[in-house]
């Protein structure tokens, strides 16, 4: 008489109910012909015969709950013995999927001998392919013994014991059926017990079905409604602390979140600006700065501590720049002061930029030619060597109506020509200069928008009405703003006339590569003493800064004397 | 309240719907008579009807056709795709035209319906079965993805994707159908769609992570805890699009990210979110964006399943090295 136990039917449950009947007892079934229809919690699934033969008996009634390896079906006199283990059926889409390695149960084990248990598919027999293990070898579970090739794949199967294996059944290329003998263990190593005990667990949990084993798990756990809460204020844009919650002890509900939101009542910016604590400002929490990894790096590397740093980049970030520069400060910038400068500031955005102050003005950004001058100022400041000289000349012996302008400009080109080592370019760098032999005046002009400084190209070829008129020409030029960039390029030393403003004296802002410029401040009445007696002489201040890399104070000087003579002369 | 499976409150949510809302139909392989393969749908077709709970053929094309049609003609489909690993016979469907409906009427016509998909690996499952391609459909424009990591974000996140007005395409980690119960009110109340939820705040490092792999990354966080690192975790749950404000406010106040992914790391969910956090919060990075995942191969089977997917351990490691960074 043969048994057949109810299966695992697919998904690792512990049993599974008969629906229905398909056979009775008395019939003869053929192979694969559904018995019965059983339902698990997953699905309703026809379960066929694995064998040819009489029904002897069926165990159970509609609706009783059979548990997986159970008698299930009793088969009399005449069953013809089909060595296939008929595999439960599964879900119809599901079927004709391949398994990968095979499974082993506690059915595929008789006495120590381990017989080719179906391989997955339901097929009568695999090909072995190449032993992995030798007669004399110990295994441990789950270790691959074989390489067998069904119809579909070449899959491994592994030992279900830890055990000497005494024999193999079959040769590589050998047939064997499902469920014939394939290898046989003996010797006292094999330690089976524990692993058979959990085989039926195990066969529950990895039953390598074409579904696959869902782990069942019984853990209560709450969800954190909290966390619900929050992520709905923050796509709605709404501000907890603003909302009053209507839920048990006064929890804020999902309810609540959207109709605050739907009011207008919690605010988004406060939410926003919420979660920065002040305490972000501490130094010694990296993240109270914005600073790229690689910054941080150089910091570490130079022992910079980023509170010393200034932030001038982007979105308040410090720089490489700003941490060069602190390292090259050293203790020179206190932490004390960053640091106030740093609680002075409210919002993290502004850390490193302007102190927040309590008055309704906001910083403007600085554009256009504030931010070229800036940037021109900035640059001419960390590399030009800037020295001043000052004197005052005599220019009472101009007519009414000079143009002073153009006095200025020829004066600059007379002495550019006596000292050619102002009126030259120097690389800092390279250790160059040029010594231009021609004269390109830039004059520093001011706007509303801002430090314009077109160029007289050639002035030394120009004559003074030529001066004027290209003066004029380029003011125009500002003031359509269609000064062009090579208007204002090529400069070979700069005239600024601030004194026709206000100003005796200044400290000028050489522009390199250029290695001087002349300042003229606002002329005045004095009196003088000369040989005929005390006179009414009209004086002009001048100032001269000059790139003492570039030229030496003698030279600066006889450049200044020069422009002197020149405008002393009457015409 | 019931304390309810993941499988379980994907069902009850559909069944609110079902009740509630008339336009509601659902449909797939042996969703009705069966139950489907999980039994997601179990039960719904015997209350609900034929009509609304419908089995179709083997066809994952026709049903995603279905549901493009119905939802253009105002009703809410909801279609099951037996495993995600059958959806690819559905992308054209999907990404042609589902996804562009409502850019391609300027409006006119929305597409509400959802595409519902069992993915991931963890159960032993055969070929086809253990993908997570989710990086695939967050890649198109005009579908939204969502996968809930834990009952009561499926029963809340399936009403809100059902409600939704374009496609959601919503994808169930099927490891944790069984494993986890919640205590879930079947009130109808919705989660919120493309936001992040927070579920353990840390200052240390940020762990970001979404589906089954959630579980493995709040047991490392607790972990991690117990070593004095305190770690945020956030589940991103939509996927596309993501929330990428929640993290960046969080990356920005921990200076760490870790991405833990079961997917193949390139190309994927956890790239894009590791490029948007390099380009937002670069200047917030105290160590470099880290990601723990599956690997660029074809997900293996039940034997080599745990050497692919992301464990406890290799979480551990990833942040134990991100901290390693001063």
């Amino acid at each position: 008489m043969k048994q057949f136990n109810l299966p695992d039917l697919g998904e690792g449950l512990p049993d599974a109910e008969i629906v229905r009947w398909l056979v009775k007892e008395g019939d003869t079934v053929a192979i694969d012909q559904p018995m019965v229809e059983m339902e698990t919690a997953k699905a309703v699934v026809e379960v066929p015969s694995p064998f040819a033969g009489r029904i002897a008996k069926l165990h159970g009634q509609e609706g009783d709950v059979i548990n997986t390896g159970d008698l299930l079906v009793s088969f009399g006199d005449g069953a013809v013995a089909d060595e296939d283990e008929a595999p439960a059926e599964e879900a119809p889409a599901e079927t004709n999927e391949a398994e990968a390695s095979a499974e082993v149960s506690s059915d595929d084990i008789v006495g120590d001998t381990f017989m080719l248990p179906d391989l997955g598919e339901g097929l009568p027999d695999a090909e072995i392919v190449r032993w992995l293990v030798k007669e004399g070898d110990t295994v441990t579970v789950d270790q691959p013994m074989v390489e067998m090739e069904t119809a579909k794949a070449v899959v491994e199967v592994p030992s279900p014991f830890a055990a000497k294996v005494s024999k193999l059944y079959g040769q590589p290329g050998d047939v064997i059926n499902t469920g014939d003998p394939l290898v046989e263990f003996g010797g006292s190593g094999k330690s089976s017990a524990p692993k058979k005990e959990e085989s039926g667990e195990e066969k529950r949990a990895d039953s390598g079905t074409v579904v696959g084993a869902v782990e069942v798990g019984n853990n209560v756990v709450a969800e954190t409604t909290n966390s619900v809460v929050k992520a709905l204020a923050r796509k709605l844009k709404v501000d907890l602390t603003q909302v009053s919650g209507t839920g048990k002890d006064g929890a804020i509900t999902q309810k609540d979140v959207r109709e605050a939101a739907k009011n207008g009542t919690g605010s988004a910016k406060a939410a926003k600006a919420a979660p920065q604590p002040e305490s972000g400002f501490d130094t010694s929490n990296p993240l109270a700065y914005k600073a790229s990894p690689a910054v941080r790096a150089l910091a570490r590397k130079l022992g910079v501590d980023l509170g010393n740093c200034q932030a001038s980049g982007r979105k308040g970030s410090i720089t490489r720049d700003d941490v060069e520069q602190a390292s090259k400060g050293g203790g020179s910038a206190p932490a004390a002061t960053s640091q106030a400068q740093a609680k002075a500031s409210s919002t993290p955005s502004s850390t490193g930029g302007l102190p927040t102050l309590n008055v309704e003005v906001k910083p403007e950004s600085v554009r256009g030619v504030r931010r070229a001058m800036a940037m021109g100022m900035a640059h001419s400041h960390s590399t030009v060597v800037p020295t001043s000289l000052v004197e005052d000349v005599d220019i009472s012996a101009w007519p009414k109506g000079t143009d002073s302008l153009a006095r200025y400009v020829r004066a600059l080109v007379v002495a550019a020509k006596a000292v050619p080592a102002v009126n030259a370019w120097f690389d800092g760098e390279k250790f160059e200069r040029l010594l231009h032999p021609n004269v390109n005046v830039g004059i520093a002009v001011d706007s509303g928008d801002g430090l314009y400084v077109p160029v007289v190209h050639n002035a030394d070829r120009m004559s003074m009405a030529d001066v004027r008129a290209n003066v004029q020409e380029l003011r125009q030029k500002i003031e359509s703003k269609s000064l062009k960039q090579e208007d204002q390029q090529n400069a070979t030393i700069t005239l600024s006339n601030f004194g026709s403003i206000a100003g005796r004296y200044g400290t000028p802002v050489v522009s390199p590569p250029q290695v001087a410029i002349l300042g003229t401040g606002r002329f005045r009445n004095e009196l003088k003493l000369t040989d005929k007696g005390i006179v009414n002489a009209k004086m002009l201040p001048l100032s001269l800064t000059f790139d003492h890399r570039a030229c030496t104070g003698g030279e600066a000087a006889r450049f200044l004397a020069a422009v002197m003579e020149d405008l002393q002369k009457a015409q | 309240m019931a304390a309810i499976t993941l499988i379980e409150a994907v069902n009850a949510a559909m069944a609110y719907e079902l009740e509630h809302d008339q336009d509601v139909v659902l449909f797939g392989e042996d969703v009705g008579k069966n139950g489907g393969v999980f039994r997601a749908t179990d039960g719904l077709q015997k209350k609900y009807g034929k009509d609304r709970v419908i089995d179709t053929p083997l066809a994952e094309s026709m049903i995603a056709g279905l549901a493009v049609g119905m939802a253009a003609q105002g009703m809410k489909p909801i279609a099951e795709m037996q495993f995600m690993g059958f959806i690819f016979p559905a992308v054209d469907q999907i990404f042609c035209h589902a996804a562009r409906m409502r850019h391609r009427t300027r409006g006119r016509i929305t597409q509400p319906l959802v595409i519902r998909a069992p993915f991931g690996g963890g159960i032993h499952a055969p070929e086809h079965h253990s993908e997570s391609t989710e990086a695939l459909f967050s890649h198109i424009p005009g579908l939204k993805v969502v996968i809930p990591s834990n009952p009561s974000r499926a029963y809340g996140l399936m009403l809100a994707a059902i409600r939704d007005p374009d496609p959601v395409i919503f994808l169930e980690p099927k490891r944790v159908y069984r494993i986890v119960k919640h205590e879930v009110e079947d009130n109808g109340e919705e989660y919120p769609l493309e936001a992040c939820f927070v579920d353990r705040e840390g200052s240390d490092i940020t762990l970001i992570s979404w589906g089954a792999m959630m579980h493995e990354t709040l047991q490392a966080a607790e972990k991690l805890a117990a070593e004095g690192i305190d770690a945020e975790v956030i589940d991103v749950a939509t996927v596309s699009p993501i929330d990428m404000d929640t993290i960046l406010e969080s990356v920005e106040k921990t200076g760490r990210a870790c991405i833990i992914q079961e997917a193949p790391k390139s190309g994927s969910v956890g790239s894009e979110i590791a490029a948007e956090i390099a380009e937002k919060a670069v200047l917030s990075l105290l160590a470099p964006i880290g990601r723990v995942s599956g690997y660029d191969t074809v997900m293996p089977y039940y034997r080599l399943e745990k050497q692919y997917m992301p464990n406890v351990d290799r979480i551990l490691d990833e942040v134990r090295t991100i901290m390693e960074y001063k």
